[in-house]
């Protein structure tokens, strides 16, 4: 090649990112594009509260036997419902990244960064981060409004609400992460396989609360019809609910699963986990493997 | 490059401007000793001589060396192009409508892998070396690409930062492009509220955050209006004389015409020609004289042909059908077409239309492949008018 040193240096000013520094970049975007969306903003504020005042009014005072009989003693129906609120607004968010990632395809961003020399794995994780603070940020401010609900309702105190304190918050937001990755995974694969935003929007749509509906979201589910019960079993919900919810009453409360190998919260939590967790690595790896493809620069 | 400083003066390319504005020089001047050499060349890629000649000198931006793409459902959309383009040219391919253009230059951005043959990026392989490709070159993709969600200064802000533009310099780049892309009362509004042209701009202005030595531009006109194409076509008329070499795509012929230093013409995945756009234009034969005849069936052009061979007017010259009539490539069109009209009339023909004027690279087009750019507007003559009619979509 005949380019001269001094013009190839000048070709090298712009040398790109390390990939720490890519993520950085793509993370930063990402939020700028959540917070300037009024509907994420409107979403994750105004449905917490409709779905915790609502449901808490609605059900709250019919609830009080069936819980009794499941969590052993008198429990508040917010407290309870708080959980499910918790993992029906990750779903929703989780729901919206597979909607960001096919309107960038769609308006042609995501060609301009792969053409970029930006790291190709960045460009996945960095997003992936951008959901996850949503999420963490979401998942705050649901706890947090259940417990303004909670004391306007019956004045409990914060000991009540949130029996392992600090620690339970973070061990929420840990199992929310946990359970949102499967979710996430599902409406990039969704994206992926549709590449068309109004299909995506719609499958990921359809999901929440059906799943929500069928598991021990809103009510015990011993309280179910038979088939729900069945379904309930095997819905990651259920896992994802039922470990959140042991976290804030601090004990085991996982049914489906009669897991006693381990003291109290930790029979819920650690099967929750471990059925999370391979949910995860499963439609992770697809999603993984699905955009592998389409940032290949292989023809097909 | 691209940039105002506050004293009102362009400021050069960091790299050595006299030397770049010599090249450019050398090429304008190897170009105008190809228009008279009227090189014909059955179909294959003509190259210069001279061309070659300099290519010692002046360093080479894109080779490609017999480069095929076929997709995995079996289409050929690059079926062997060899291309040589040097530094600071300005370079175009031309062809309709899946002419196999935009799958080439996305091989040569690094977006697609050839399947065959290798190409070479500011000297880096495209296959061996992507990334090195994709710090040294500015790619603007045939649909506009922006984050409609954030500011026009934004835009720009990440295209700087995914670049890895030098933080310190990042302020300043910014606001010379917003001013080169005539955007900078606009900077802080949101891409949604932008028009198309706008939005194009901007596209333009963050391919070129990072001083590249090669920006690729893929079909950057397609469905704007004409006031907008022209400004852009100044930017980047613009951004050549700074320096920076440009690969554009064009199904617009008179874009070609009016910015291309060289052009290859492509069609179905292969170049059937490249040259500078006169002796392009010089391979159609002389001028083009049209004629529009009153009822213009299939019968009736057959009938003009003949009488137009009997009046020994434009012996050994072209005669082609049109929609309207028929059209002759001559050297003497000028001279010897009111003879023809004379005769035409003589043989009982009703002229309703006769255009006599230079070469486009419609013409060309149709000299080179036998047929039109575009499948749509068969026989479509660009008029010399400098407005490009939208109907080559």
């Amino acid at each position: 090649m005949s380019t001269t040193e001094t013009e190839r240096a000048v070709e090298q000013r712009a040398t790109g990112n390390s990939f720490s520094v890519d993520v950085w970049i793509t993370l930063k975007r990402w939020l700028r594009k959540t917070r300037r969306n009024p509907f994420v903003i409107f979403g994750a504020l105004i449905t917490p509260i409709l779905l915790l005042v609502l449901f808490s009014q609605l059900f709250g005072q019919i609830t009080g036997d069936a819980l009794r009989g499941v969590m052993g003693t008198d429990v508040s129906y917010v407290t309870y419902l708080t959980p499910a609120v918790v993992i029906l607004m990750a779903m929703e968010a989780a729901g919206n990244s597979g909607i960001g990632l096919v309107d960038d395809m769609e308006n042609g961003m995501f060609e301009k960064v792969l053409a970029s020399p930006t790291h190709r794995g960045a460009i996945f994780l960095g997003k992936a981060l951008s959901d996850m603070v949503l999420i963490i940020v979401q998942t705050v401010m649901t706890l947090g409004l259940g417990y303004v609900v909670l004391w306007l309702d019956s004045g409990g105190s914060v000991g009540t609400y949130i029996q392992t304190r600090l620690l339970g918050v973070l061990g929420i937001i840990a199992i929310v992460i946990v359970f949102s990755l499967a979710f996430t995974a599902f409406s990039n694969i969704a994206a992926l396989v549709t590449q068309d935003s109004e299909s995506t929007t719609v499958l990921v749509n359809l999901l929440p609360y059906p799943l929500v509906f069928m598991s021990n979201a809103f009510l015990p589910i011993s309280v179910l019809p038979e088939w729900m019960q069945a379904v309930a079993t095997v819905n990651p919900v259920t896992y994802g609910v039922g470990a959140a919810r042991a976290l804030l009453f601090g004990q085991d409360v996982l049914t489906v699963l009669n897991v006693t190998a381990f003291s109290g919260i930790w029979n819920t939590i650690v099967p929750a986990v471990v059925v999370l967790g391979v949910l995860d690595l499963v439609l992770v790896g697809i999603a993984v493997a699905l955009l592998r493809r389409v940032s290949s620069s292989q023809a097909s | 490059m691209s940039g105002v400083n506050p004293e009102g003066t362009r400021i050069l390319p960091q790299r050595d401007g006299d030397a770049r504005s010599q090249q450019r020089m050398q090429r304008l001047s190897e170009r105008s000793h190809c228009t008279t050499g009227s090189e014909r060349n059955g179909g294959t890629v003509i190259m210069s001589t001279q061309t070659t000649e300099t290519s010692n000198v002046s360093a080479t931006s894109i080779t490609a060396k017999n480069v095929e793409l076929t997709y995995s459902d079996g289409t050929q959309a690059v079926r062997g192009i060899d291309l040589e383009i040097s530094e600071g040219e300005f370079f175009g391919f031309l062809g309709p409508n899946g002419a196999g253009k935009t799958t080439a230059i996305k091989t040569f951005v690094t977006l697609l892998q050839p399947t065959a043959g290798s190409v070479t990026v500011n000297g880096f392989d495209v296959v061996d070396d992507p990334r090195a490709v994709r710090t040294s070159i500015g790619y603007m993709a045939q649909e506009t690409s922006v984050d409609e969600e954030l500011t026009a200064r934004e835009n720009i802000r990440f295209a700087c930062e995914t670049y890895g533009v030098p933080r310190s310099e990042r302020a300043s780049r910014i606001d010379d492009l917003l001013a080169l892309v005539d955007l900078a009362d606009v900077a802080d509004k949101q891409a949604q509220e932008f028009s198309g042209g706008m939005k194009k701009r901007l596209d333009v202005a963050t391919a070129l955050v990072h001083e590249p030595a090669l920006v690729f531009l893929d079909e950057p006109t397609t469905g704007l209006d004409p006031r907008a194409r022209n400004r852009l076509w100044e930017h980047f008329q613009e951004i050549n004389q700074q320096g920076t070499t440009v690969f554009l795509t064009t199904q617009y012929l008179e874009e070609a015409d009016e910015l291309c230093d060289r052009l290859s013409v492509i069609q179905d995945g292969k170049l059937v020609a490249t040259d500078s756009p006169d002796a392009l234009k010089s391979q159609v034969g002389g001028d083009i004289l049209e004629i529009t005849l009153a009822d213009p069936t299939d019968e009736q052009r057959a009938h003009a042909r003949e009488a137009v061979r009997e009046s020994g007017l434009f012996e050994g010259d072209t005669i082609e059908f049109t929609n309207e009539g028929i059209a002759i490539a001559s050297e003497h069109a000028r001279r010897d077409g009111t003879d023809l009209l004379f005769a035409l009339r003589e043989a009982g023909f009703t002229v309703t239309g006769f255009d006599v004027h230079s070469p486009t690279l419609d013409d060309v087009f149709l000299a080179i492949t036998g047929e039109t750019a575009s499948d749509e507007t068969p026989n479509e003559q660009q008029p010399d008018d400098p407005v490009q009619p939208e109907v080559n979509r």
